[in-house]
């Protein structure tokens, strides 16, 4: 450990971390509005709980989890944003909710959904107030400020006004933002939300580059899988507040991520008689997650793809199918049903306490 | 390096950082004011000026109603005649222009939707930047008010206020200064009571109100019954608006000015005191909104 209470290990710790809101129930109608004016009602809801997660200098995690896993609340503790109700969350070996200056330089956050830089004001205006706020050296800045934009193919936007520009440019000059201090912990909360294919690889390519050349510890959420796979070596599940998996990625897209969904569309006026189905597609290693009235979703091994595609043109009176790589939420269920079948065989750990 | 010592160094190197953050943030608070003309003209150069103007109008018609002649110049409300109400509400439209309102700040709407949560993570005291917008306003006021007051000068002459020396200018500037830091010390806390509350601009528009009404903006505080005069006379509004005027006219001297100075800056360390409390506690209650 160094003087600082940083263990030389990890740059970011959390035990046993979990997050209560407390909000008031709102009951419908008229009477419902008088009887909350009288006395309302509070509801106690865990965002978190009992997250235990230990980073080290160099890592790159990606965190996913459906909408309301925890995934953005749990950022806002470990960077301090907001408290944690019960446990411990440690960056650079510091509280997180009483982090000194110090330490918030070592720091970057990056919001999709929100602005970090000046609305009114040119991209390098509010870079430069950035400089004086991390106190940035003028070369290094220049330096950064030259380069980054290069990387990121935006040299010619640096004088726009930041309302001007497109989203993607908007989210490159963000991603600038956040590097021009040289972090040593960077957080990316949605960083390619909105964007187009291309401006996700160029950011994708910059935040890998930059992670490789000087060792960046990045902390990556996203609801697209694309950005965990070729920016993470790490994964961690979020389901229902609580810590599905956490493990090596590779090993994850061995077992579960190679699965596809098939989603056939078929003649309305012809049913589906899906006991018969899921008996016929077992042969194929599939199984139906789920139907419609005239739509069925299939899961499978994507090596299996080839025999099951054709089969299925037998099997239903198709109309038209679709092939995606399996969505988040049956991946989330996919690893509680085999954690729950194999125990710790699965790649990475499933945590004590965990539940589908 | 003791230990006391490194504290003595990070202390200078945070001020140092802050002073040069507080003069960046002028700098843009200046470009943003300045960059549509008429965005310019309404809020900087109209600002504080339409209620004085109101108040002539209001004041002529009392003194016409209050004279046995039925002209308003024979009358004499309290200890004021009419010549000197109008010279009033003359330093009420300069002094009005200074006083910070809440119109400077959207504090509250950043809490509420949750646009600070960038600046938690970075290594600055996040005041310093509303700070910036405090100290951006008032430069630009004194300039434009200094404006106001030499044209209104040159068409009006004496008829308009003309301070009784340069000595009570000083006294009346700085107490109308120290004033407006505490109305943004005030609307600081006001806002950041956007941690818990929705209605945050409505208690603006209230305390705004009362403000104006304890500060002389309305009647003259030394026009009002004893007891109230008496009594707002212990609050900073007082002192930012009704005093520095009778200081401009002669009607209050060095005096008033040394017993105002004490009883602005006491309430300025309290209500610095209380920024703190609040900003401390709301921020354990932020949910960080939006991201």
């Amino acid at each position: 450990m160094n003087a600082g209470g940083e263990t030389d290990a990890y740059v970011l710790e959390a035990h046993g971390v979990g997050k209560s809101f407390t909000t008031f129930e709102r009951q419908p109608g008229f009477l419902g509005v008088l009887k909350n004016f009288v006395a309302r009602k509070s509801v106690v809801v865990d965002a978190l709980s009992g997250i235990d997660l230990t980073v080290r200098r160099g890592e790159t995690v990606g965190l996913i989890g459906a909408n309301g896993a925890g995934k953005t609340t749990l950022v806002k503790i470990l960077t301090g944003i907001v408290p944690a109700t019960t446990g411990a969350a440690r960056l650079f070996g510091r509280d997180s909710f009483h982090l000194r200056n110090q330490e918030k330089a070592r720091l970057a956050l990056v919001m999709g959904q929100k602005s970090q830089l000046w609305w009114d004001l040119p991209p390098i205006d509010s870079f430069k107030l950035l400089k004086e706020i991390y106190s940035i050296e003028t070369v290094d800045f220049d330096r950064r400020v030259a380069e980054y934009t290069k990387m990121l193919d935006v040299e010619d936007r640096l004088k726009i006004q930041l309302r001007q520009l497109s989203l993607g440019q908007r989210m490159k000059m963000e991603i600038i933002g956040a590097f021009l201090h040289d972090p040593d912990v960077v957080f990316l909360d949605e960083p390619t939300i909105g964007l187009d294919l291309v401006s996700r690889e160029v950011i994708r390519q910059f935040l890998v580059r930059l992670a490789e050349e000087r060792g960046v510890t990045f902390m990556l959420t996203s609801h697209d899988l694309e950005d965990i796979e070729e920016t993470c070596k790490r994964i961690v599940v979020l389901d229902g507040g609580r810590m599905a998996f956490d493990g090596d990625l590779a090993a994850l897209s061995a077992q579960v991520m190679g699965k596809r969904a098939i989603e056939v569309h078929v003649d309305p006026h012809t049913p589906i008689d899906e006991s018969a189905l899921s008996r016929d597609i077992a042969a194929f290693g599939a199984v139906v997650a789920g139907r419609s009235v005239a739509a069925v979703t299939v899961v499978v091994d994507a090596a299996r793809l080839p025999e099951l595609v054709p089969a299925l043109f037998q099997l239903l009176q198709v109309r038209d199918l679709s092939v995606e790589r399996q969505p988040l939420e049956l991946l989330v269920r996919e690893i509680y049903r085999r954690s729950d079948r194999e125990g710790s065989s699965i790649a990475g750990s499933r945590p004590e306490g965990a539940s589908v | 390096m003791t230990r006391a010592e490194a504290k003595v160094s990070s202390w200078e190197s945070d001020a140092r950082t802050d002073l040069a953050l507080l003069v960046k943030t002028v700098g843009y608070e200046f470009r943003k004011r300045i960059q549509f003309r008429t965005g310019f003209f309404v809020r900087e150069v109209l600002n504080g000026m339409v209620q004085p103007l109101v108040m002539l109008f209001v004041f002529a018609a009392i003194y016409r109603s209050a004279s046995a002649s039925g002209d308003a110049a024979d009358a004499t409300l309290g200890s004021w005649q009419y010549s000197e109400i109008v010279r009033y509400v003359a330093g009420l439209l300069i002094v009005m222009k200074l006083v910070f309102n809440a119109r400077g700040l959207d504090l509250s709407a950043e809490i509420f939707e949750g646009r600070i949560t960038k600046y938690l993570t970075m290594p600055f005291r996040y005041f310093v930047l509303i700070q910036g917008r405090f100290v951006q306003f008032t430069i630009m006021q004194v300039v434009v008010a200094t404006l106001v007051w030499c044209l209104a000068y040159a068409l009006m002459g004496d008829r308009w206020l003309v301070p009784v020396s340069w000595l009570a200018t000083g006294q009346a500037l700085t107490l109308v200064l120290l004033g407006s830091y505490c109305c943004f010390l005030l609307t600081v806390i006001l806002n950041t009571l956007a941690f818990w509350l929705d209605v945050v601009w409505s208690l603006l528009v209230m305390a705004w109100f009362v403000i104006s009404f304890v500060g002389g903006a309305i009647m003259p505080v030394s026009q009002m019954p004893v007891w109230a005069s008496s009594a707002f006379s212990w609050l900073f509004p007082y002192w930012m608006i009704s005093a520095p005027i009778e200081i401009l006219m002669g009607r209050l001297g060095t005096d008033a000015f040394l017993r105002g100075l004490a009883i602005v800056t006491v309430q300025l360390v309290l209500l610095d005191a209380l920024r703190r409390f609040t900003w401390r506690r709301g921020l354990a209650h932020y949910v960080g909104a939006g991201m």
